[in-house]
């Protein structure tokens, strides 16, 4: 198939659409508020919240025993808020770190939503099948209704965050300080907390409990590098989670047996990667070049320092010595005296060189540049 | 009980046990969320482990698993130390990356590999007995007994044989560092062991059940002492209760086992965090009850101490100026009397000699940073506490 | 005597219910340039930070121009210790310096035009206008210092507080700071600093304030800056020698 045919069969066909749909505004929606998440320093919240929605799941399912998204997706909301809120009381009310709180309610609701969904099975009702996507996800399962549902939350959640930007900027930025300038920094707080937890369950269908957290990082993380700007920021961290999306969908169908939810998380690495590497002011890459530059730059001036306390013994600057001279200097290579000669510090005769006029000025700036940087 | 069922109990205690240990340094060395990450990231090791050795109990799948875990510390430790990232983000991008890969190898490849995500997160403990190591044609037991009991006696050897430095550069990494111990060769021992630990123990109850086998019980343990000894034995016992229990509640529900011990570990954490004595949250209201009406009381002492105008010792002037309410305000006098701090007379509070000496001595102590003797001295002056 | 700015009743905070400042009693008149000194954990930022209402105290009151601080934010400008807050946030000079203005246009609306230009003329007065749009990890500890103290410029309030503002930056940017708090102080306002180096003391500050949990004085520098004070807010024999 290829990319044309595939584009096409987007537009007409009914299933493929719905999911690429689904996971393109999942993804947006969750790059955005994952920019929040990881600014606050919550990043692996989102994987203790996705984790303890589970049981919500399950006992929503006991008590009415729909398989109604809707009803399932509230139970994962509660169950999310409450494991949220238990973590946060062993934090602030015991010395247990908040690592150890993490991983405690992530293992723990996790394992508890497991039993009752085990128990589910074992029931005699068969109504139960398809629980067990919300482990790994099944975007296969995407219906229109579903992704009205995302779209509409997306909204709220877009157009609450336009209303309260400022807010949300200046609390993520310095807590204290917008406590003193009259903002109730508790309910800006909870509000940008509840959606979060609100986008998680949201895509549990989509990619599942255990990969919930990437699509919350992964587009933030990559957005944070091509951009010193926090709306920027969002903007292109919801733009990666939708096409980590978009591209998931896309890789899935067109091979057999490949899950979405771990494709698109996937893609999302990728993106990751890419702007870990490429980012042109805080890539590894250019920090590297950077330094390499740096690390020449330096050579070269160690070299030239170096001829200049040669020549300084001499009366004329100029007067030629040999090269031989040189390899006494650690730092010398053929290439570095290559260099000096390019910029026209030195001059070459035979095996013997000299300093230049601008060479000698050259070198002596530094040495009285490194001796006011030294004080 | 058959022997299959005194078997998989057996087995479950016996990975309590060795993820009690690792768990007890984990948890004090602010590290719970790595064991989260290398139990999802091992899975790629697994699957790429079982295509060469085609068997999930081979020593060397165990060891190529474990490596995947070791290496996903190495990158998380490497992407922290770029500083583009927070530190915790650095993990939560490791291991989600690493799980897909491992998720989408096994779909690719579902013909060839007996192997199923779900088995993997959640393990089949009910099944463990049935896969028996024969040596010679006889039958010496389950494998997964010998292979989690191995990985047991290897921790604990170690555990042994380097508590003292494991002691040491848990609580002080500089003091251990200028022991000579080296911190990082520590740090990478425990990530190993950690490892495989995890890599031997998925297979019974599954990468989630270990990550609750870890944390669970040394988190409960730590809210009940302070002793690193003492922590490691309550982690254990917390462990294997748990395994053994877990068992038989899921016999009785007919449930997943992981899912049923992880569910009893949480009911023990639960009863521990709300019942602890000391640490427990019950305990901390009352105690913060108690201390915010004693430490109002001591400002009240010193706020006498402090002023000797008759409108400032004034009974209306607690609630005018200091801004208690009516109830706090009543509270804190009630006590200052009853403990023989104060003397009303016609509404004007005076020091007795002894409120005087307390204060003065509470004072001292709390200007020279030794804050904690006020507890000790409390109990020489109070008669009855808040 | 002016007008009192500040005034301090039986203020006491307790972190973790172990007093922190036990019983303090201040008032700060208007127009004075005032250090807080003390050791290390002797309340000097929760002080500032309790005053501020960020810390909820277990007894006392305070309030600014005779009013409670909930009803008198406006008059009130923060600096907060420079470690406080991430510097790697994706935001720049200006950006951190327009925050100024949020309490003053409450929720939802966002800064304009008059804002932005009130913004500008406080990086200008800090000498950093040539800095607006550098991202703030890329500033250096004393310029952050001095976007944040054009933060509380642009709030443009009668009492400024500061906590450390000296911490971490060079010699230049000390120098530059303290000239403009002793302009503030020359246009009447009141500028209370939580300050570390003894040594400058006597020639930053008018006033100053020794607390140690209790406050120990408060006062002209050159009337209760001596020895006697210091020894008994460090605790040691303690020896300053102070330039005339």
């Amino acid at each position: 198939m290829d990319i044309t045919e595939y584009i096409k069969l987007v537009f007409t066909d009914y299933t493929l659409r719905t999911i690429t749909l689904g996971t393109a505004i999942l993804g947006a929606v969750t790059g955005m508020l994952g920019s929040f998440a990881v600014l606050r320093k919550q990043s692996l919240l989102g994987d203790a919240i996705s984790h303890a929605a589970l049981p919500g799941i399950a006992i929503a399912f006991l008590i009415t025993g729909a398989k109604d998204t809707n009803t399932l997706l509230i139970g994962a909301l509660i169950s999310g808020l409450i494991g949220t809120f238990w973590i946060r009381g062993i934090v602030t009310k015991t010395h247990l770190k908040s690592d150890t709180a993490l991983g405690l309610i992530l293992s723990l609701f996790f394992g508890f939503g497991m039993l009752l969904l085990t128990f589910i099975q074992k029931q005699p009702n068969a109504n139960q099948a398809g629980l067990d996507k919300y482990l790994f996800g099944q975007a296969a399962t995407l219906v229109e209704s579903d992704v009205w549902l995302m779209a509409i939350v997306t909204g709220i959640c877009l157009i609450v965050m336009l209303t309260f930007w400022k807010e949300f900027k200046i609390l993520l930025f310095d807590a204290d300080y917008t406590k003193t300038l009259g903002f109730n920094t508790k309910f800006i707080d909870i509000l940008i907390t509840s959606f979060i937890v609100l986008a998680i369950v949201l895509g549990l269908q989509t990619v599942g409990v255990v990969l919930m957290s990437a699509m919350l990082l992964a587009p933030a993380a990559a957005a944070r590098q091509w951009t010193n700007s926090l709306s920027i920021m969002v903007f292109l961290a919801a733009i990666f989670g939708a096409f980590s999306g978009v591209f998931g969908t896309a890789i899935s169908a067109s091979q057999n047996n490949l899950s979405t939810g771990p494709v698109i998380v996937l893609v999302a690495a990728v993106f990751v990667a890419f702007s870990f590497i490429f980012s042109p002011s805080r890539g590894l890459l250019f920090k590297q070049i950077r330094f390499i530059k740096n690390r020449r730059d330096l050579e070269l001036h160690k070299t030239l320092a170096f001829m200049h306390h040669i020549a300084e013994t001499h009366e004329d600057i100029s007067h030629p010595h040999t090269i031989k001279l040189l390899n006494n200097f650690q730092g010398y290579t053929k290439s570095t005296l290559q260099k000096l000669v390019e910029k026209d510090y030195v001059k070459l005769n035979g095996n013997m060189w000299s300093l230049t006029k601008t060479g000698f000025e050259t070198a002596e700036n530094l040495y009285t540049k490194q001796t006011t940087e030294d004080e | 009980m058959s022997s299959a069922q005194i078997e998989i109990q057996l087995i479950a205690s016996i990975v309590a046990v060795a993820c009690a240990i690792p768990g007890t340094f984990l948890v004090l060395r602010k590290m719970a969320m790595i064991s989260d990450a290398i139990s999802h990231s091992i899975l790629p090791g697994i699957v790429v482990g079982f295509f060469i050795t085609q068997d999930l109990n081979s020593p060397l799948l165990i060891l190529l698993a474990a490596l995947t875990g070791i290496i996903t510390v190495v990158l998380v430790e490497y992407i922290q130390k770029t500083g583009l990232v927070k530190e915790d983000t650095a993990i939560g991008l490791v291991f989600p990356a690493l799980f897909s890969i491992g998720v989408i190898l096994i779909a690719k490849n579902a013909n060839d590999v007996h192997l199923d995500v779900d088995a993997v997160l959640l393990g089949e403990l009910a099944f463990a007995p049935f896969d028996r190591l024969l040596t010679g044609g006889t039958d010496v037991g389950p494998k997964s007994l010998w292979v989690v009991g191995s990985i047991l006696i290897v921790t604990v050897t170690l555990l042994i044989l380097f508590f003292k430095e494991l002691k040491v550069s848990t609580f002080d990494k500089g003091l251990a560092a200028s022991l000579g111990f080296s911190p990082a060769i520590i740090h990478y021992g425990l990530m190993s062991i950690s490892s495989v630990t995890t890599v031997g123990a998925f297979d019974a109850v599954g990468a989630i059940l270990v990550v609750a086998l870890m944390i669970a019980p040394a988190a409960a343990a730590y809210l009940l002492t302070t002793d690193l000894k003492k922590m490691l034995a309550l982690a254990i016992i917390f462990g294997i209760f748990s395994a053994v229990f877990g068992y038989w509640v899921a016999h009785w529900l007919d449930a997943s086992i992981a899912g049923s011990i992880t569910t009893v570990l949480g009911l023990v954490f639960l009863l521990v965090y709300l019942f602890a004595p000391s640490k427990g949250i019950i305990a901390v209201m009352y105690r913060e009850r108690q201390q915010q009406t004693e430490v109002s009381l001591l400002t009240f002492l010193l706020h006498l101490k402090n002023h000797d105008e008759l409108e400032e010792r004034h009974v209306n002037h607690l609630n005018e100026h200091i801004n208690w309410q009516k109830v706090r305000a009543k509270t804190v006098l009630d006590l200052a009397q009853k403990n023989n701090m104060i003397t009303i007379e016609k509404n004007i509070v005076s020091l007795t000699k002894k409120g005087n000496e307390f204060t003065s001595k509470a004072i001292n102590y709390i200007m020279t940073n030794e804050d904690t003797q006020i507890e000790d001295m409390k109990d020489d002056f109070f008669l009855f506490r808040g | 005597m002016s007008k009192i700015a500040v005034k301090v009743d039986d203020l006491t905070v307790a972190y973790n219910y172990k007093p922190v400042l036990w019983d303090i009693d201040l008032e700060i008149p208007e127009g004075v340039l005032m250090a807080i000194v003390g050791p290390n954990g002797a309340g000097k930022s929760t002080l500032i930070k309790s005053i501020l209402g960020i810390l909820k105290p277990i007894a006392g009151s305070v309030s600014i121009y005779g009013k409670p601080y909930t009803k008198q934010r406006q008059l009130v400008a923060y600096v907060p210790q420079k470690g406080s807050v991430d510097w790697d946030f994706p935001t720049t000079a200006l950006d951190v310096v327009l925050m100024g203005t949020y309490g003053s246009l409450g929720w939802i609306k966002r800064p304009g035009q008059k804002e932005k230009k009130a913004a500008l003329e406080a990086l200008e007065k800090v000498g950093m206008l040539a800095f607006k749009g550098r991202q703030i990890s890329q500033l250096s500890g004393g310029q952050q210092q001095r976007i944040f103290l054009a933060r509380a410029l642009v709030q443009n309030a009668s009492i400024y507080f500061m906590d450390e503002p000296f911490q971490g930056v060079d010699a230049t940017t000390e120098i530059a700071i303290i000239n403009i708090l002793k302009e503030l102080r020359k246009a009447g306002k009141t500028v209370i600093v939580v300050h570390h180096d003894l040594q400058t003391v006597p020639e930053y500050f008018d006033w100053v304030t020794f607390l140690n949990v209790k406050k120990i004085a408060t006062g002209p520098v050159k009337d209760i800056f001596n020895d006697d004070n210091l020894t008994k807010t460090y605790g040691i024999n303690y020896k300053v020698s102070i330039q005339e």
